[in-house]
């Protein structure tokens, strides 16, 4: 039970700087998860808040305690660990009551809290077995339950469901929010899995290249991405880019594209937008804000040469060519069509975005 | 979890008789490789009379000592030199040991500078042969006063030991995923927790190895044994059994031969046999994963 402060910190490998001044509160009880590529440092951050790496510089606060110079194991957090790194040698009551022991907790509590635990997750039969006798879901049940065991301030969560298969990753996933419901503790999750960040997370922080690209709830980041780095990483399949220019002509602001098609901004969004004009920008837009050629209010005309169909069920995803950029829609499956063939489509210019060409910042926050 | 099947059904029969086979096939080898060491120990519990009889029969209907009480009259007996051999392979067992796995912890799982080089130059020294250096041994030795002494022969035999002995051990310790020492001292366990309830077991394998290797090695070792120990009263079994082959008048005791071979096999095969399932385990370390 504690808030976790991350203030401006800093890790660096000799001159290599992997994180590069991190600033985060992170509320009691609440659930974020760090995403971001390969090599953003995520995980030298999770391993700084652990004290598993030294912090170069800044500090790193565990309920109102500096613990920059604390030990991991005085810091009252638990880890769950990619590869679970349950003890091979020992069964699984003994991973679990090692941490507990190591406290020199009274025999009656660590056969109590125990017991609490495995009920929790479901292993009681699995108390005598050796980690080498499980399977990937029980091995990560049981990494966990070493983490509950000992009622930590913080949950720590480095990658836990990728060795897992795509069916079995979900079920986890839920499992660890239901956990987290029962038993609600500050939690830091890092995954490179955008998927598993927005269906879990209160917040999702974003990183990239050692610095924090954009926090927010979920569907703030899909709603109102800050840059287009943020914009491409989260919603899938991503957000599709086009290279074009903001001007203001005779029928009110819009986006010129490179092959001199034009979409109009509308004029409710127009207001916003309009400093920006003459400048070139990157137009986002989302598979779903693209649909079969339709007038309503703010829907602005585009051609499509369609390469690939996709059917996935409740929607159809459409690949296709524009102005020599590769783009993706998303539409309803009675409409769709073959491929090789042209198809007129409509943007939904209510919900695009626009990114300085230059920075890649968001111009304005998308409503 | 009710999942266990009561009543399974018997394999087909193609797999029943490749087990059989499999059976037959062990049993077979295992005759061919027991055969000396049974033979070994029949003959020696023979009376002397019975040990050159012709036909010969493997068993004797007489039972008797008289060989083990003749190879007592062999230079200080067979005691002594067994004494001698065993202080000899322990000593070089426990120091093989002490250096070897702090050694193979270091090359594991620090990183110091000139360390690859380091661990070049300890492996090549496995490519010197001994006979080659036995002068120079001899002369540090003297120096020492260490020549003529159980002490000095254990040194040479644990310097010999160390470069194998390093190199199982930092395997054995590659072996332990760096996460598992993570998850130790998120756990609250101290340095020496960790190296005891963690390190340590799961590097046991590799351990029971260096110690085998260094127990055998150093229990069937002669040539040094020969040239640096030149008292009667400090021999090991092995030279024992040069002595006692090639006689007192030129006549050679077989029974008495026998004997001295049974002593001095035996520790090897129960050491073998109490280590095996260690043993095996610590040499493929590594191997997958
Ligand atoms: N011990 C180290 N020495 C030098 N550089 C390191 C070390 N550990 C990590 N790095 C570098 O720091 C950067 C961040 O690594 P980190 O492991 O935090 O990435 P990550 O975001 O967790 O990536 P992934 O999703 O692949 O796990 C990487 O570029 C990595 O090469
Ligand atoms: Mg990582």
């Amino acid at each position: 039970m504690a808030k976790l402060e991350l203030r401006d910190v800093v890790k660096s490998y000799g001159i290599y700087e992997a994180v590069r001044g991190i600033d985060l509160e992170i509320e009691d009880k609440e659930f974020v998860v760090f995403v971001g590529p390969s090599g953003c440092g995520k995980s030298t951050t999770l391993r700084m808040i652990a004290g598993l790496e030294h912090v170069t510089a800044g500090e790193i606060v565990i309920g109102g305690q500096v613990v920059n110079r604390l030990g991991p194991g005085k810091r009252d957090i638990a880890m769950v660990f990619q590869n679970y790194a349950l003890y091979p040698h020992m069964s699984v009551r003994e991973n679990i009551s090692f941490c507990l022991e190591q406290q020199r907790l009274p025999k009656a509590e660590i056969d109590t809290r125990i017991a609490r635990a495995a009920e929790t997750l479901h292993i009681e039969e699995l108390l005598d077995r050796r980690p080498g006798q499980l399977s990937g879901g029980q091995r990560q049940r049981v990494a966990m339950g070493r983490a509950i065991v000992r009622n930590p301030k913080v949950f720590l969560f480095d990658e836990p469901l990728s060795n897992l298969d795509a069916k079995l990753r979900v079920q986890m996933r839920t499992e660890i929010k239901r956990l987290h419901q029962i038993l609600p503790t500050t939690t830091v999750y890092v995954t490179h899995d955008q998927v598993e960040a927005m269906t879990m997370a209160d917040r999702v922080v974003v990183m990239k290249d050692g610095l924090i690209e954009q926090v927010g709830r979920p569907q703030e980041l899909y709603h109102r991405p800050a840059s287009r780095f943020v914009a491409g990483f989260i919603g899938s399949p991503s957000m599709n880019f086009l290279d074009g220019r903001l001007e203001q002509g005779a029928e009110g602001l819009g986006v010129r594209l490179a092959d001199g098609t034009r979409l109009a901004v509308p004029p409710a969004r127009a207001a916003a937008y309009a400093a920006g004009a003459g400048q070139p920008v990157v137009l986002g837009i989302r598979p779903e804000a693209l649909s079969i050629r339709n007038d309503r209010p703010g829907f602005s005309p585009l051609d499509a040469a369609v390469d690939l169909v996709e059917p996935l069920g409740p929607s159809t995803m459409v690949y296709f060519t524009h102005g020599g950029a590769s783009l993706c829609a998303s539409i309803d499956p009675e409409a769709a069509p073959q491929a090789g063939r042209m198809l007129p489509l409509s943007v939904n210019m209510n919900q695009m975005h626009l990114f300085d060409a230059v920075t890649g910042r968001a111009l304005a926050q998308a409503g | 979890m009710e999942r266990i099947r009561r009543n399974p059904t018997p394999p087909p029969l193609a797999e029943r008789l490749s087990f059989w086979g499999f059976v037959i096939a062990g049993l077979v080898v295992s005759v061919i490789f027991l055969m000396p060491v049974v033979w070994s120990l029949a003959n020696s519990f023979k009376p002397a009379a019975e040990a050159l009889a012709h036909p010969a029969a493997l068993f004797s209907k007489s039972f008797s000592l008289e060989n083990y009480r003749r190879l007592e009259g062999v230079g200080a007996g067979w005691v002594v030199y067994a004494t001698n051999s065993v202080l000899i392979a322990l000593g070089t067992v426990v120091l093989t040991i002490l250096v070897s796995v702090p050694a193979g912890y270091g090359f594991s799982k620090f990183r110091f500078p000139g360390q690859s080089l380091l661990f070049v130059i300890v492996m090549a020294t496995m490519m010197i042969p001994f006979q080659s250096i036995l002068t120079p041994l001899f002369l540090i030795l003297k120096f020492l006063r260490l020549q003529n002494s159980l002490t000095g022969l254990v040194l040479i035999y644990v310097t010999f030991q160390l470069p194998f002995s390093i190199f199982m051990m930092r395997n054995a310790f590659d072996a332990v995923p760096r996460a598992l020492i993570e998850a130790a001292r998120i756990d609250g366990a101290s340095q020496a927790t960790i190296l005891r309830r963690i390190m340590l077991p799961i590097a046991l394998p590799g351990v029971a190895t260096v110690a085998m290797f260094a127990f055998l090695n150093s229990w069937n070792e002669f040539l040094a044994a020969l040239i640096f120990l030149s008292d009667q009263n400090k021999f090991t079994l092995p030279i024992m059994l040069v002595n006692v082959s090639s006689g007192i008048y030129g006549i050679i005791d077989w029974g008495a031969l026998q004997a001295g071979i049974a002593v001095t096999m035996l520790p090897c095969i129960l050491l073998f046999l109490a280590l095996q399932r260690y043993y095996v385990r610590g040499l493929t370390a590594g191997a997958v994963k």
